[in-house]
């Protein structure tokens, strides 16, 4: 059976891990890196906002589930990403900076973000996770896609480990996905109470608070 | 929703995922026999262009598709889609499941937006694509988005099949395309990665990529629905592979290993040894690094050389389109038992030597291809492809 092993959630104000139950709170513009990320992010600074917002959802994920990334070391885990409005921000940001430049310079560094895929990709490369990166969207709850494209791509042997979430403009939340067997203890819930709470919750903050409620409650 | 057969009983036959129809529209015109002639023949699309100003950029060449209006109404991809779409949406199944591959998709209403202050910069979000492509193609349920950079296309092949191959779905439309904006090719030169005049993959002087635009689709279905609609079988997606070289985002693993990855993963799923493969359809860009990185990754891969070749010297890069149209290329490989030439390989560069040729070779009986694109990010996809 697919499980669900971790969930990270950050937003302006807070940051989490469900199954260890982290709920801290930080101040704006001051994301405590140190607490969030096991080893030190290179150039965190040069990130686009989603990317920083989805890297440090992925660190709280990972660290949920128990999954220690060690710099230099690689493992087999995928990543898909989903949001309401993909890459149109760091799109805005690049074509305005173009114009500015009066249509003869643009920055490699803020056209890299313009694809949607982008954010996990910086993900995959500073936690070393070497299974399928990809951004998926559609109408609907895009989360709850990525969790179903996660839990196939898992029952198809592709990958071992799979993390699936979301970045909203102000939030983000991913779910580390993997096979377990009945008697697992390490899990938070199962993939189907996961998609259940998905589908009857559709902001990323409400979605958190069910789950972090069934943790206290021990309903999964 | 498209049909779902999950729940019954599923036998391996109508979980092959075969590929029953395709089309697609490239600088070389109208339809896979067009691209497939152009790159036969050896000329390249690749030309000066006058979209955009061009002047401060690296190159002034393009892969573009003659008869297209920039800033108009319809973004440059609906207008590509139209014409695609155009007479064949009869034949698809309204019920099918859509995936939708792209990278950028309409972006040029983002520029008209903040050009002339005409529509909406959010009228580019990749969900409003999809429901236009959707209604184009007569498909009445959800679909989704997948984008991968530039292996966008072949990433949502290879979910296509594995919605097939799970016994969830019987028919999957794949939809990809991409265009060149100034957007786009403003980007491509700050990264200094285009050819000033024309992409040379694997040439010993390469200098980079060519950008190029296109739309394809293809038709995926269970080889059990094929068979009761006597649909003819155009190819198999026997197999798939997606991993990251987890190592820089926007050059690839110098070793290699990435890519290496995914096709030993794809060929893992589609039960192939590497005497089954006849050839290898090349993400070959044109870049000093992403070519020399494939190369490494088939010398680990295979202890024989194969034929490998890239279609990007003759189309250009066509971003998140580029996976289906080198599918259904790879596919007309197959059937014509004939490996294309790889166009402007003028000098082989010495570590291609055996690989690449600029000349068409033949290919025997049962023989499979493996297709393989790359992106930023360190993206990788192989698909292994069955006559």
């Amino acid at each position: 059976m697919i499980s669900i092993t971790g969930i990270g959630w950050i937003n302006q104000q807070e940051y989490g891990c469900v199954m260890m139950g982290i709920q801290e709170s930080y101040a704006v513009d001051a994301l405590p890196k140190k607490k969030i990320f096991s080893h030190a992010f290179k150039n965190f600074g040069r990130l686009d906002s989603v990317s920083k917002m989805t890297c440090s959802a992925i660190a709280l994920a990972l660290k949920d589930a128990g999954i220690d990334c060690p710099p230099e070391s690689k493992r087999d885990i995928g990543t898909i990403g989903s949001g309401s409005s993909g890459s149109l921000q760091s799109d805005l940001d690049y074509f305005r900076d173009y114009l500015d430049s009066g249509r003869t310079l643009s920055r490699g560094n803020l056209f890299i973000y313009t694809l949607p895929s982008s954010p996990a990709g910086e993900a995959a490369i500073h936690f070393g996770l070497q299974g399928p990166v990809f951004y998926i969207a559609g109408p609907g709850n895009s989360v709850a896609t990525a969790l179903r494209t996660a839990s196939e791509i898992i029952l198809n042997n592709e990958a071992s480990v799979m993390l699936a979430g979301m970045t909203g403009p102000d939030s983000a939340v991913y779910f580390v996905l993997k096979k377990t067997s009945d008697a697992a203890g390490d899990v938070l819930c199962s993939y189907d109470y996961a998609m259940k709470v998905m589908e009857t919750n559709s902001g990323l903050d409400d979605m958190v608070r069910e789950f972090l409620n069934s943790m206290k409650g021990s309903v999964v | 929703m498209p049909r779902e057969m999950a729940g019954r009983g599923v036998s391996p036959e109508e979980m092959k995922a075969v590929v029953v129809s395709y089309d697609m529209i490239t600088a070389y015109g109208r339809g896979a026999g067009a691209c497939w002639d152009g790159t036969m023949s050896g000329r390249t699309a690749v030309s000066h262009f006058d979209r955009f100003n061009t002047q401060a950029f690296q190159s002034s060449s393009a892969a573009i598709i003659r008869g297209l209006d920039y800033l108009r109404e319809d973004s440059l991809v609906m207008q590509m889609m139209k014409q695609l779409f155009n007479g064949s949406a009869a034949s698809i199944p309204g019920r099918s499941a859509l995936i939708l591959a792209t990278t950028k998709g309409e972006i040029d209403l983002l520029e008209r937006s903040l050009l002339t202050g005409q529509g909406e910069a959010s009228g580019c979000n990749l969900n409003n694509l999809l429901q236009k492509v959707s209604r184009l193609a007569g498909i009445k349920g959800d679909g989704m988005v997948i984008s991968a950079a530039c292996a966008s296309a072949s990433a949502a092949v290879a979910r296509a099949a594995a919605m097939i191959r799970s016994g969830k779905h019987d028919s999957v439309l794949v939809v990809a395309c991409d265009s060149v904006t100034e957007f786009v090719y403003s980007g491509f030169s700050s990264l200094m990665a285009l050819d000033k005049f024309a992409a040379r993959p694997f040439d010993k002087n390469r200098r980079g990529l060519s950008l190029g635009e296109a739309a394809a689709y293809a038709l995926l279905m269970s080889e059990s629905r094929a068979g009761k609609e006597k649909r003819k079988t155009l190819g198999e997606i026997a197999g798939w592979g997606l991993s990251d070289d987890a190592n820089h985002m926007t050059g690839p693993s110098r070793t290699g290993d990435g890519l290496a990855l995914a096709i030993t993963k794809a060929m893992k799923l589609a039960g192939t040894d590497e005497k089954d493969i006849g050839f290898i359809s090349a993400h070959g860009t044109g870049t000093i690094y992403n070519d020399a990185m494939e190369i490494k990754s088939f010398n680990s891969v295979f202890r024989e050389k194969k034929p490998v070749y890239s279609i990007k010297g003759g189309i250009g890069h066509t971003m998140g389109a580029a996976g289906l149209v080198e599918m259904i290329m790879a596919l007309r490989a197959l059937k014509e038992k004939t490996v294309p030439p790889t166009v402007n390989l003028e000098d082989i560069d010495d570590d291609a030597t055996g690989w690449v040729s600029r000349r068409e070779r033949s290919i025997g009986p049962d023989k499979k291809a493996l297709l393989t694109n790359a992106g930023f990010s360190g993206i990788n996809a192989a698909l292994v492809l069955a006559p």
